[in-house]
């Protein structure tokens, strides 16, 4: 019994001593933050530790700096529980408050640790008040204005506190705030709104140098459905630029014919005249070339009859430069007329056009020291070495009559007619066989052909007509075929049969043949006058013969009568030259002398002689040439 | 007479004129101030930020023996006292605040560069609130009474200068600094405020 007694004894003093190891001191509380809501008062807030067990109590107590009093708090309840609020009296600015709570119990007590606070640091402002939020119209867009009021506490009209603001700004489905500071006015505006969005906004302040207070609560607001100016402005733009382009593009079309002459200019296509394309593609070449054909070409009414063609041939011997310097001067001037096309100084081709036959004899005519002299003087004496050739080929033709191949000088020439087609001669040294052929086959379009001396079988000159121009009044001769130098040009229409050229006076003829004059054909000039010259017979026996009178015509063809007679006229040409009558017994102009005298009544110029119809003369004349003595006498001026 | 009329009225015209220019002059004061203070700020955490731990333990016992070099400066430490304050008293002891820190301000050691500036801006600041002393001055001068107090703390305050508070003393210097700055932004504002015809001063 007495035993059960003690025991308990023992386990409640057991009990009694554990229960009290159980209590303990208060643990050490801890300030968490103080705060001033206005810059006048302030509130700190404590965190109590474990209490022990046991009712523990809290005390704030406080130290101001430089003094060493110690003041509890004095508003333990104001601010809530462990908190203690510091009203105005208490509170001073600019002063270190050095703040320590104590916890007590039975037990013990615990300080905290101390803290210092300046009150002007620790301000938190409450949040802004009486947030408004409108929506405002801004030429048809709206906008939302906020507006609030600083918290009723912070005295900001005295400047005791200067607040800064902060709003921000959401539409109610999206997650992130827009944020923005309003500084310190208390009124903002937010554009660019959704229409028909639904926004949240909240409103925040802080003082100059303190901590942000709180969000304010939210404001809700809806933005009412405005017109979409945006997409009307857009579609105007859009129908106005489609009306634009479709302008230009029917703009475009309508001059796309000048677009493609200016982007691909168009190929220039052959114009030759009579060039027809279309035969071209359609391949047939003869049709072609022969629509190239033109009837007028070659042009048959030109009328410069000094670019026809002198056909001739010339032959040249050695002494050049005499028989150059003996050049007339009508020659000169056709030659002159013909100075600009190139000379071909090879004597022995068969085809030269007159022109550059003409420039040789130009040149010729003008320097014998002329380099070109030189170098045709190889050309010369081969032609001079084929001239004797020539010679007795022409006397031999002479009789055939063919050929008057007279020459007086060492180049041969022979020229082809003027007109198409022309054959063309080989530029090397012609065989005299091949040049009098050659020289047969020219067939020109004119009707005038060369009847052969005493050969009633006439070359088929046909068309052709040459000049055997035996370089003009050589005096010098080599042998007795005297040099004539004739030129028989004649019209395309006049239709001299021939003219034939002379034989030697060496020829039978009669005695009124020995004064056969020899007639040289100069030209033709425009006016379809056969220019003829008088050729100096026996001047190459003679030697020394003086040339020929310059510009004297001996002769010139009036015309051709219808029934095919040629009518020639003698003319002197501005030398009194041939005053035949007076003129002295003088070979040189003998011949011309005496054929005056046979013509009394013959004028010096502007005779007109009746020519005896050629061809039917062939039967009288022993020769068929025709002389100036026989004209003379059928004179009719 | 007109002689007397005229001189009223140029007189009145140079009130007028002053006032309209001291709203901008406290404009600019408290402009220039508060970039003080907020360079002041800036100085004082680049510091403690600097500091160890362990320093600042220190730092936080030590701080509370010791007084800012200002405290003689009698200063309104409330807002009533403030309101209650006139604004020639309020600008007075702005003065007086602003020049006690110019001499220590060159003092202010450190690696940024703002620190340099600031000797410079006191002065300026202080020759701003002179002129508004003396625009708004219109009765007895308080300088003199204040002008003889200021030696004597230089003189003890320099003297108690140690080589191992350095750093505690740059502590000091800093937070004081600091919180001078505030105070005569502060007394500036209120000043301001209640000379600016709105009624709402700070907008």
């Amino acid at each position: 019994m007495m035993r059960k007694v003690i025991l308990l004894l023992l386990l409640l003093c057991f009990t009694a001593h554990t229960r009290g190891k159980l209590h303990s001191p208060p643990a050490k509380p801890g300030l968490t933050s103080c705060r001033s809501p206005e810059k006048e008062t302030f509130t700190c807030w404590w965190k109590p530790g474990s209490d022990g067990g046991l009712p523990t109590t809290h005390a704030l107590y406080y130290r101001k700096e430089s003094s060493e009093t110690v003041y509890e708090c004095p508003d333990y309840h104001t601010a809530g529980e462990n908190s203690c609020f510091f009203n105005k009296n208490d509170t001073s600015i600019w002063v270190n408050y050095n703040i320590t709570v104590v916890a007590t119990n039975a037990l013990g007590r615990a300080f905290s640790d101390p803290v210092e606070i300046d009150v002007v640091y620790i301000v938190k402002p409450n949040p802004p008040e009486k947030v408004t939020v409108t929506v405002m119209e801004d030429k048809g867009w709206p906008f939302l204005r906020v507006s609030w009021e600083p918290p009723h506490k912070a005295d900001t009209r005295s400047g005791w506190i200067t607040l800064i603001y902060e709003l921000r700004v959401k539409l109610e489905e999206e997650i992130d705030w827009e944020m923005h500071l309003a500084g310190q006015q208390k009124m903002f505006n937010i554009f660019s709104l959704r229409s028909g969005g639904k926004y949240l906004v909240e409103v925040r302040c802080k003082p100059d140098h303190g901590f942000w207070s709180e969000w304010s609560s939210t404001s809700y607001i809806k933005v009412p459905d405005y017109f979409h100016r945006e997409k009307s402005t857009w579609i105007l733009i859009t129908v106005f630029s489609t009306f634009t382009f479709l302008i230009l593009m029917w703009l475009l079309h309508m001059n796309r014919h000048n677009l493609k002459h200016c982007i691909l200019p168009p190929v220039p296509g052959p114009k030759i005249k009579g060039f027809d394309k279309q035969l071209l593609k359609n391949g047939k070449s003869n049709q072609i070339f022969s629509a190239l054909v033109v009837p007028d070409f070659p042009p048959a009414t030109s009328s410069n009859y000094e670019d026809f063609q002198v056909e001739y041939l010339e032959v040249y011997v050695r002494r050049e430069q005499e028989l150059v310097l003996e050049e007339s001067k009508d020659l000169h001037n056709s030659c002159l007329k013909s100075e600009s096309s190139t000379s071909d100084c090879d004597s022995g081709r068969g085809s030269c056009d007159s022109h550059t036959l003409l420039m040789a004899k130009c040149r010729e005519a003008k320097e014998g020291e002329r380099q070109t002299d030189r170098e045709c003087s190889p050309m010369r004496t081969e032609a001079q070495r084929r001239l004797k050739d020539w010679e007795e080929e022409a006397l031999n033709y002479a009789h055939a009559g063919i050929v008057s191949l007279e020459m007086s000088s060492g180049r041969v020439k022979t020229w082809p007619s003027v007109f198409s087609p022309l054959p063309r001669y080989s530029s090397s040294p012609l065989d005299q066989q091949s040049s009098l052929q050659m020289a047969k086959q020219l067939s020109l379009s004119t009707s005038s052909y060369l009847t052969q001396p005493g050969h009633s079988t006439k070359e088929a000159l046909g068309q052709s007509y040459w000049d055997l121009c035996l370089s003009s009044k050589q005096p010098h001769l080599l042998n007795p075929p005297t040099p004539v130098c004739r030129e028989l040009q004649a019209h395309s229409d006049v239709n001299i049969s021939s003219i034939g050229h002379k034989r030697a006076p060496a020829g039978p003829r009669s005695p009124a043949l020995h004064t056969t004059e020899y007639v040289e054909v100069q030209r033709v000039d425009n006016k379809d006058t056969l220019l003829l010259q008088p050729v100096v017979q026996g001047c190459g026996r003679m030697g020394g013969c003086f040339q020929m009178p310059h510009g004297e015509v001996y002769s010139k063809v009036k015309g051709v009568d219808s029934d095919n007679v040629l009518l020639l006229q003698r003319e002197g040409m501005g030398e009194d030259r041939c005053p035949c009558v007076e003129q002295e017994t003088n070979e040189v102009t003998g011949s011309c002398h005496k054929s005056c005298t046979v013509s009394t009544t013959q004028k010096p110029s502007g005779c007109i002689y009746t020519a005896v119809p050629v061809r039917d003369e062939m039967a009288t004349m022993a020769n068929g040439y025709v002389d100036t003595a026989t004209m003379c006498t059928l004179h009719t001026c | 007479c007109l002689s007397v009329v005229l001189l009223l009225s140029v007189v009145c015209l140079g009130v007028s004129s002053q006032q309209i220019t001291d709203g901008r002059l406290f404009s600019i004061a408290v402009g220039r101030v508060q970039h003080l203070h907020l360079l002041a700020q800036r100085l004082f955490s680049d510091f403690e930020s600097s500091l160890q731990t362990e320093e600042q333990r220190q730092l936080n016992k030590i701080f509370l023996q010791d007084f800012c070099n200002s405290d003689y400066i009698i200063s309104p430490i409330d807002k009533h006292e403030t309101q209650r304050s006139s604004v020639l008293k309020l600008l007075s002891i702005s003065y007086r605040l602003v020049e006690s820190w110019e001499f220590p301000s060159r003092s202010l050691s450190g690696g940024s560069a703002p620190r340099i500036q600031i000797s410079p801006k006191l002065s300026e600041l202080k020759t701003g609130i002179l002129l508004l002393i003396k625009a708004n001055q219109d009765g007895a001068d308080l300088f003199p009474d204040s002008s003889a107090l200021q030696l004597a703390p230089y003189g003890n305050y320099y003297q108690s200068l140690g080589a191992d508070e350095s750093l505690r003393r740059t502590y000091e210097l800093l937070a004081c600094f600091k919180k001078d700055m505030h105070k005569v932004e502060t007394y500036l504002t209120v000043a301001k405020c209640r000379l600016s015809p709105e009624a709402n001063c700070t907008l």
